[in-house]
């Protein structure tokens, strides 16, 4: 199983400034949606920072821990902007 | 150089403006996402195809090494992948899906 403290991190070890909150949709701790806000998403479109997100979490979304990923990614300029 | 089944999912790509790789059919989908997504693109009214690649593990693999992306559903639109709705949403709030849906259905001759 993945906490939400295992999902921040792995996120934050990848994307080094990242702002992560996390919601479990499902009450089973294999649906999350994730709000991630970093300035590594500066002049990326969607579609990258979404793989930036798959790349970190890897292992645990090949092994079956995540089963799905809602995502959503800001830099911190947009979210201010909301 | 493409494998058998990266051709046959580029000539899929090609033949239909909006395709959705999912889990399950359009009568009995299998997913939450991917009914989210027929559900997405029932409001522009536009045609769309969703393909099941459950039964085919292998096109699901090949899939996700084409796009570079690891998740179900994969969405086509006029040949581009799109990622899943949590691209398109934001797209359309910002009023860029829609023009492109319009292109992309604007040449039906071609």
């Amino acid at each position: 199983m993945m906490t939400f403290e295992d999902l921040s991190t792995q996120i934050q070890q990848a994307l080094g400034d990242a702002e992560v909150s996390v919601l479990d949709r499902t009450g089973t701790m294999d649906h999350f949606t994730v709000k991630v806000i970093s300035d590594a998403f500066e002049g990326k479109n969607l579609l990258d920072r979404h793989r930036m997100i798959y790349q970190a979490l890897d292992a645990p979304m090949k092994d079956g821990r995540i089963h799905a990923l809602e995502i959503q990614a800001k830099t911190r300029t947009e979210a201010q902007g909301g | 150089m493409s494998t058998p089944i990266e051709d046959e999912i580029n000539k899929e790509i090609a033949e239909h403006k909006i395709l959705i790789y999912g889990k399950g059919t359009k009568t009995a989908p299998q997913c939450g996402f991917t009914v989210e997504t027929m559900e997405f693109f029932n409001k522009f009214g536009h045609p769309y195809e969703l393909i099941n690649v459950l039964p085919n593990p292998e096109k699901r693999e090949a899939l996700s090494k084409m796009t570079n992306w690891p998740t179900l559903p994969k969405v086509f639109i006029n040949g581009q992948f799109y990622g899943d709705t949590d691209v398109l949403g934001p797209m359309e709030e910002k009023g860029e899906l829609q023009p492109l849906l319009k292109a992309a259905f604007s040449d039906q001759a071609t």
